[in-house]
C-alpha cells in the first residue's frame, strides 16, 4: 500500500476543516474496510486519510418516542445490530445488520461508511430508502438533512459534496401499522455478497396495504424505488397472484446491472422471485406452494 | 510518510511501537512483534485467517491499519492458551478434528471466541454463521462445528 | 501389547502447536539479513518479449537484484517434457507467467519496482481454448504442436459388446477447472551457505521431487541442494511437482547470495495457475437388459494450458481408472491431451478421477433410469469384488464398494426419500447418489513407489522417525506414529516425526496418489518391528532370559512369564548403547510394494491396494432462482483399517465439501486468457454456511498388502460429489447438467427449455 499521511481529529469541525484544507488529496476514513481494499489495491490513492475513529460521539444511537432513531454514522453493523433500541423498535433494520457480510466486518465495518463508499453490492441502502430514513450531513455551511433516497446516487456515487462528512442516519418513530420485510438473494450459499436485495415497507389499512415502499438493492447501480409496483400493490388485497403480479412490475421497471455474479438477466429473475416472496411473506402467505 | 506513535496492549502486555500511516495490524503483529500465529491467506478480509480480537471483538487483522489500534486492546492466538493451559477451545479443535493444515486455525479460534462470547450457546445454524467469515479447505468445517458445540456443551461458551 | 493404538480416533501429532499458532509455515520463517521477492507477470495470453527495461527499477532504493528471463539458465525443467525455465524466456505463453523478478529489502519495495520495470511485448495470437488449439492451423503453443500426449487403450472388443447390448446410451460431459484453494499461498525462503550450497525452506508435498526439479531448473548437482518442508498449509496435489515459485526462490537467492524470501500473494498463487485439468468426455457405454454393462467407449480431450506438467499422467486416470471399479471386459478408451495458452494445469486431489467419475455416475443413474432400476442395484450388480482382476490387469486385494453402497443407501433413507419425490412446489428436493474408486500408491513416478523409514531410539526410550513423506495436515505424521508407538508400546507422545529434510531424511517420493499410509505405513511397521526386536534381544541379554518371552507394554520390557523379570524401557535402550560393542538403536526399513509399472497397453497392476467409496445426498433446487443446496449429505470410504478414525473422517468431511465447491460453488471466469475472478471474494469457496452436517462413515475392509489391513483414505472421498449432485438434481427437478459447474444460470435455462421444448 503507498504512504499516505493518516490524521485523527478529535472533533467533527476538526475533520471539516482537514478536507477543506486537503480538498481532493484527503479521504474520509471510517471502518476502513472497504477503503483499506481500496487503497490495497491503488483504486484510491489519497495522500492524507482523514480518521473518523476519535469522533466517538458519531458513534451513539438514540432514540426517543417522537423524534424516532438516530444512529451515529461511525455505529458498527455489529453496534446496530446488537442495540437493544434497533431490536425494540426496528426489527427489520437490526435484522439486515445482523446478516451483513460476516461477524468480523460487523465488527469493523460503520454504517456510515457503508451508505457513502456506496458500491451497490450491500444491504442497507435500499434497507433504510424503505424504511423512509433520512441522513445528516455536516458541511463546511452547517449541517443538512436529506431523504436517504436522495443520498444513494450511482455506483459509488452518492450525494455528498467535497468537503462534507455524513454524521447520521435518523429513522422516523416507529408506527405500529407499519410492516417491513427484507430478502437478501446470495447468487450461491457461498457468495459474500448479495447479488439483490429486496425491502418492502407498507401501512396496514384494514386487509391492504397503504404508503408501499418497494425497493431493490444489488441489483443496480444504487438502490431502486419501484415505483409501478408500489402503486399497484396500494389498497390491494394480497394474494399470491397479486405477489407473483407484483413481481412481474418489478421485473420490467427494474434497470439491473451485469456483473461476474450475474448478468441483467439473472438479476431481473432473481428479483422477480424475490418479490414474489416477500410480498407474500408480508401478507402472511406461503409462497414455496406456487411457482410463478 | 509519517510515523505513529502506538500504545497498545497485545495478549496482555503493554507495546510501545512507532509504525508508518500504511502498515496494516496483520503485518504489525506478524513483521514487528513476531507473533506470526495470525495468518494471511488472502489480503482481501475473506479468508478469516488473520482474525485477531481487538478490545474482545473479532476482527481482521488485514482489515485494520496499526494507527487504528492505539489505546487498545489486542488478543492473537498466541495469547489464547499454552501448552498446560490451553483455551477449552483449542482443546476440542484438537479433539474433535477441527484442524487439519492448521493454517485456517487461528482465524477460526478468535472467530469462535467471538461467537460464544455473544452466544454462550449456539445451533450448529448459529456456529456456521458466525463462521461465515472464515474460509477452511481441509476439514469441511464438520470438526470446527463439533469442537465449537462441544466447547459450548461443556459450560465453556461464556 | 498395551491399550491398541491404531484404530483410535486421535488428535493430529501436530495439532497442540498448530492451535497455538506456532507451527512454522515458510512464510513465517525470517532470518537475519533475508531480502523479499515480488514476481512481474505476463499480461498477454501469447507475446514476444522484445526488450526489458530494468534500469528504473535497479535504481529504486532498497532493490538489491532484479532479473529476467535473460539471466536464468538455459537449461529446461519439467515432469517428462521439459518445457519451463525459471522466468520466460523470450515467449511468454500464458496471463500470468513470470517474466522479471525483483529482489529488495522489504515486500513493498519490490512491489514498487515491479511497476518500474518496462517491457515491450509484440501481441502474438493466441489459442485459448481446446477448440480454437485444435483447429485448422492454430497456432501451436509450442513448436511440437498442440496435442502433447494421446493415449489409446483398448480391451475386448467394444463394437461385439455394443451389440450384444440392450441399451446404449451417449452423452458428452464437460467438468471445469478447480483451484485447489490452499489456505496457505505459495511461500518459501531459500538461502544459500558460505559453500554456494542452497537451502530451502518451503511449502511443499514431496521435498526429494522439489529437489530434483530445484536441480534441473538451476541446472546445478541435485547435492547441492538442501529442501527442507516447512509446515504445510494445505497441497491438494498442487505443491507436488509443478509450482514454480519455489523454482524462482531459490535462484533469487543464488543470484543475491543472502536469504530470499518469496511469499506468494493470493492473486498471484491463482495465476501462477495451479488448478485442476478441464475435461471434455465423451462416453458410450452399453448394456444388457438386466443391467450389465456390455461395452464402454471413452474420448477424451483435456486441456493443460501452457506447460504440461503431471496432466499427462493426470488424464491417464481418467481415460482408464473407473474400468477398474467395475467387471468390464469391452473398454476403450482414446485420450488427447491439449496445449492452450492459458494457465497451466495438473495435478489436483482425485488425479483425474473427478472427471471421469462425473461422466460415468451421471452415465450410471441416466441408465439405471433407462432400465428401470434403482442406481444403487446398477452399480452392485456391476461392481467388482475383492479377489478379482480388474479388466486392465489391476489386483483387487480388498474391496469394500458393496458394503459403501450398502451403508450410504440406509443413512439416507435412499428408497423411501426417492419414493417422496413429487417434483412440485417452487423448492424441489431430490436424491443421488455415485460409487467411487481410487489407487493406493503408483509407479509413476520412476517405476518406483517404495517407502523408507529411519527409526532412532533414544537412551530414554523415546522414539525420532526420519521419513520424507509429506504431512500437509492429511494426517501422515499421525499415522507413523500411531502404528510405531502401538508396534512399540510405548506412549504416542513418545513418538517424533522430523520434518522432511533431504540431507537427513531417507529418500521418498513424498504425499502423491494416496501412497503414504499404504507404503510408508509398511515401512514404519517393519522398522518399529525391527527395532522392537532389537530391544527384546538387549532386554533378554540383560534379564538373563529368551527374547520371545519377552514384551513391552506402557514403555516397561517384561516377561509373560516370570513377573520378577522386568525393565523399564529407558534402561534397556541404554544398556543397548553402553556395553561393549553397543551402539544406539537405529534402524532402518524400505518397503516396496510388489507392484508393476504398467506396459505400454497400459495393463499391469500398478498400486498394492485400492480404495472404494460412495456417496448418498438431497439436494434441494430454488426453480425460481435456480440455486441448489446440498441438504444432507453420507459418503462412506472403503480405506481398509482406519488407523485414526479422526483424520479419516477429517479427510472424508474435506473432500467432500471441496467436491460441493466444484460442483455448486466455484468458477473460474477467464477472458482473453486473464483471470478475472483472481481472488476469494470472488472465486466462491464454500463457506460453514455453504454445506450442511457432513456425516462420513468408514467400511473397514482388511487390505491383504496393507499396514494393519490399512489402505488410502484421502483422496476417494473427493470423487462422488459431483455426479451425486447432479443425479439429485435430475432427480428434483427432471433436468440433467452435463457441464459443471451446476450454476443458478444453467438451471433456470434447462428449466425453462424443459418448459418450452420446441422453443
Amino acid at each position: 500500500m503507498h504512504s499516505f499521511e493518516f490524521m485523527e481529529p478529535t472533533t467533527l469541525a476538526e475533520a471539516l476543516r482537514l478536507l477543506a484544507t486537503h480538498e481532493d488529496d484527503a479521504c474520509v476514513f471510517a471502518g476502513g474496510t472497504a477503503l483499506l481494499l481500496a487503497m490495497r489495491q491503488r483504486m484510491m490513492v489519497p495522500e492524507i486519510v482523514v480518521s473518523l475513529g476519535r469522533l466517538h460521539d458519531l458513534r451513539t444511537i438514540g432514540w426517543t418516542p417522537a423524534g424516532g432513531l438516530r444512529i451515529g454514522a461511525l455505529a458498527r453493523h455489529g453496534d446496530v445490530a446488537r442495540s437493544e433500541l434497533v431490536q425494540q423498535h426496528y426489527p427489520m433494520l437490526a435484522g439486515v445488520a445482523a446478516g451483513l457480510a460476516n461477524p468480523q466486518v460487523r465488527n469493523q465495518a460503520t454504517i456510515g461508511g457503508n451508505l457513502c463508499y456506496a458500491d451497490p453490492a450491500t444491504d442497507p441502502p435500499s434497507c433504510l430508502i424503505a424504511m423512509g430514513a433520512e441522513v445528516t450531513i455536516a458541511g463546511p455551511d452547517g449541517e443538512r438533512r436529506i431523504p436517504m433516497r436522495t443520498f444513494s446516487v450511482d455506483f459509488f456515487t452518492t450525494a455528498l459534496e467535497p468537503g462534507e462528512i455524513l454524521t447520521g442516519i435518523l429513522l422516523p418513530p416507529p408506527d405500529p401499522q407499519r410492516l417491513g420485510h427484507y430478502r437478501r438473494h446470495l447468487r450461491t450459499a457461498a457468495e459474500h455478497r448479495p447479488v439483490a436485495n429486496v425491502a418492502l415497507t407498507a401501512r396496514r389499512v384494514g386487509s391492504a396495504w397503504d404508503e408501499v415502499r418497494l425497493v431493490v438493492g444489488a441489483a443496480t447501480p444504487s438502490p431502486q424505488s419501484m415505483t409501478r409496483a408500489e402503486a399497484y400493490l396500494a389498497g390491494r388485497a394480497i394474494t399470491l397472484d397479486v405477489a407473483a403480479e407484483a413481481a412481474s412490475l418489478v421485473a420490467e421497471e427494474l434497470a439491473p446491472i451485469s456483473d461476474g455474479r450475474g448478468d441483467a438477466a439473472f438479476r431481473r429473475q432473481v428479483v422477480r422471485a424475490a418479490t414474489r416472496r416477500i410480498v407474500a411473506e408480508a401478507a402472511g402467505l406461503d409462497w414455496k406452494e406456487t411457482a410463478a | 510518510m509519517s510515523g505513529h506513535k502506538l500504545s497498545l496492549v497485545v495478549n496482555g502486555e503493554r507495546v510501545e511501537a512507532d509504525v508508518p500511516s500504511n502498515r496494516l495490524l496483520s503485518e504489525f503483529l506478524r513483521d514487528d512483534l513476531a507473533l506470526t500465529g495470525t495468518k494471511r491467506g488472502c489480503e482481501t478480509g475473506v479468508c478469516g485467517a488473520c482474525s485477531v480480537l481487538v478490545d474482545g471483538d473479532v476482527v481482521k487483522s488485514c482489515l485494520s491499519l496499526a494507527v487504528q489500534m492505539n489505546g487498545r486492546e489486542i488478543t492473537t492466538v498466541e495469547g489464547l492458551g499454552r501448552v498446560g493451559a490451553l483455551h477449552p477451545l483449542q482443546q476440542q479443535f484438537m479433539e474433535k478434528g477441527g484442524l487439519q493444515c492448521g493454517y485456517c486455525t487461528p482465524g477460526f479460534l478468535m472467530a469462535a471466541v467471538d461467537l460464544l462470547k455473544r452466544n454462550p450457546n449456539p445451533d450448529d445454524a448459529e456456529i456456521r454463521e458466525g463462521l461465515s467469515g472464515n474460509l477452511c479447505r481441509c476439514t469441511g468445517y464438520q470438526g470446527i462445528v463439533d469442537a465449537i458445540r462441544s466447547t459450548a456443551e461443556a459450560g465453556h461458551g461464556a | 501389547m498395551t491399550v491398541s493404538v491404531v484404530g483410535q480416533p486421535m488428535p493430529q501429532v501436530s495439532a497442540q502447536e498448530k492451535v497455538q499458532g506456532r507451527a512454522v509455515y515458510a512464510g513465517d520463517i525470517k532470518m537475519a539479513g533475508m531480502l523479499h521477492a515480488k514476481l512481474l507477470r505476463s499480461p498477454h495470453a501469447h507475446a514476444r518479449i522484445l526488450s526489458i527495461d530494468t534500469s528504473a527499477a535497479e535504481a529504486l532504493p532498497g532493490v538489491k537484484v532484479v532479473v529476467t528471463g535473460d539471466d536464468v539458465p538455459r537449461r529446461r525443467w519439467g515432469v517428462h517434457h521439459k518445457q519451463q525455465n525459471v522466468l520466460a524466456c523470450g515467449l511468454v505463453r500464458f496471463v500470468g507467467e513470470e517474466v522479471a523478478a525483483v529482489v529488495a529489502t522489504t515486500e513493498a519495495v519490490a512491489q514498487d519496482a515491479l511497476e518500474l520495470i518496462r517491457i515491450e511485448y509484440e501481441e502474438l495470437p493466441a489459442v485459448l481454448d481446446i477448440d480454437a488449439a485444435l483447429s485448422e492451423g492454430a497456432v501451436p503453443v509450442h513448436p511440437e504442436g498442440n496435442v502433447v500426449d494421446e493415449i489409446n487403450i483398448a480391451r475386448g472388443d467394444v463394437e461385439a459388446g455394443f451389440a450384444a447390448a440392450d441399451i446404449v446410451h451417449e452423452e458428452v460431459y464437460t467438468t471445469h477447472s478447480q483451484y485447489p484453494g490452499y489456505m496457505e499461498p505459495m511461500a518459501t525462503v531459500a538461502a544459500t551457505d558460505g559453500n554456494g550450497r542452497l537451502t530451502v525452506w518451503t511449502s511443499t508435498q514431496s521435498v526429494f521431487l522439489a529437489r530434483q526439479r530445484l536441480a534441473e531448473a538451476l541446472d546445478r548437482p541435485i547435492s547441492s541442494i538442501r529442501v527442507i518442508q516447512a509446515t504445510v498449509g494445505g497441497g491438494f496435489g498442487a505443491k507436488i511437482v509443478e509450482e514454480r515459485s519455489s523454482v524462482i526462490a531459490a535462484f533469487l537467492a543464488t543470484k543475491v547470495d543472502r536469504p530470499v524470501r518469496l511469499n506468494l500473494s493470493r492473486l498471484d498463487d491463482i495465476q501462477s495457475g495451479c488448478f485442476s485439468v478441464p475435461m471434455r468426455i465423451r462416453l458410450k457405454m452399453g448394456m444388457t437388459r438386466d443391467g450389465t454393462i456390455t461395452a464402454k467407449d471413452v474420448t477424451i480431450e483435456a486441456e493443460c494450458g501452457a506447460y504440461a506438467g503431471l496432466s499427462p499422467e493426470v488424464m491417464l486416470v481418467t481415460a482408464m481408472r473407473s474400468d477398474n471399479m467395475q467387471r468390464l471386459e469391452n473398454v476403450r478408451s482414446h485420450a488427447r491431451m491439449i496445449h492452450t495458452h492459458t494457465m497451466p494445469r495438473g495435478a489436483f486431489r482425485g488425479f483425474g478421477g473427478t472427471q471421469m467419475s462425473f461422466a460415468l455416475n451421471s452415465h450410471m443413474s441416466t441408465m439405471a433410469d433407462m432400465l428401470g432400476m434403482d442406481p444403487f442395484d446398477l452399480h452392485r450388480r456391476n461392481a467388482i469384488r475383492t479377489g478379482d482382476l480388474s479388466v486392465h490387469g489391476w489386483e483387487i486385494g480388498s474391496c469394500g464398494l458393496p458394503e459403501c453402497l450398502d451403508q450410504v443407501s440406509t443413512a439416507l433413507d435412499w428408497t423411501a426419500r426417492r419414493a417422496r419425490n413429487t417434483r412440485c412446489g417452487v423448492l424441489r428436493r431430490g436424491v443421488g447418489m455415485a460409487a467411487v474408486m481410487h489407487v493406493s500408491g503408483n509407479r509413476t513416478m520412476g517405476n518406483w513407489d517404495g517407502s523408507t523409514v529411519v527409526l532412532k531410539v533414544n537412551e530414554d526410550g523415546r522414539v525420532v522417525i526420519l521419513t520424507a513423506e509429506s504431512d500437509m495436515g492429511q494426517g501422515a505424521n499421525t499415522m507413523l506414529t500411531q502404528i510405531c508407538a502401538q508396534e512399540l508400546g510405548i506412549p504416542v507422545s513418545h513418538v517424533t516425526v522430523q520434518a522432511p529434510d533431504t540431507d537427513n531424511s531417507p529418500y521418498c517420493l513424498g504425499s502423491l496418489a494416496s501412497r503414504v499410509t499404504i507404503n510408508a505405513g509398511n515401512a514404519m511397521l517393519g522398522a518399529a518391528r525391527q527395532a522392537r526386536s532389537q530391544i527384546l534381544e538387549a532386554a533378554a541379554q540383560k534379564l538373563g532370559c529368551e527374547a520371545a518371552d519377552l514384551t513391552i507394554a506402557d514403555g516397561v520390557v517384561h516377561s509373560g512369564k516370570n513377573p520378577n523379570l522386568f525393565a523399564p524401557l529407558p534402561e534397556i535402550c541404554r544398556y543397548h548403547i553402553f556395553r561393549h560393542g553397543g551402539e544406539g538403536i537405529l534402524v532402518r526399513h524400505t518397503h516396496d510394494p510388489k507392484t508393476v509399472m504398467m506396459n505400454k497397453e497400459h495393463y499391469g497392476n500398478i498400486a498394492p491396494a485400492y480404495s472404494f467409496a460412495a456417496q448418498a445426498l438431497e439436494v434441494e433446487v430454488d426453480t425460481e432462482t435456480g440455486q441448489v443446496r446440498v441438504v444432507e449429505t453420507y459418503l462412506s470410504d472403503d480405506c481398509g483399517k482406519a488407523i485414526n478414525p479422526l483424520t479419516v473422517h477429517g479427510q472424508s468431511a474435506g473432500a467432500a465439501v471441496q467436491a460441493v465447491g466444484w460442483t455448486l460453488y466455484e468458477e473460474l471466469q477467464m477472458e482473453g486468457g486473464r483471470v478475472m475472478n483472481g481472488n476469494l471474494a470472488d472465486y466462491t469457496m464454500p463457506t460453514a454456511e455453504a454445506v450442511p452436517t457432513m456425516h462420513s462413515d468408514i467400511v473397514e475392509t482388511d487390505e491383504p498388502n496393507g499396514p494393519l489391513g490399512a489402505k488410502g483414505a484421502s483422496e476417494t472421498a473427493i470423487l462422488p460429489g459431483a455426479p451425486a449432485i447432479a443425479n439429485a438434481v435430475y432427480d428434483a427437478i427432471g433436468v440433467r447438467i452435463t457441464d459443471l459447474p451446476i450454476t443458478p444460470e444453467k438451471i433456470l435455462a434447462a428449466l425453462a427449455a424443459k418448459e418450452q421444448p420446441h422453443a
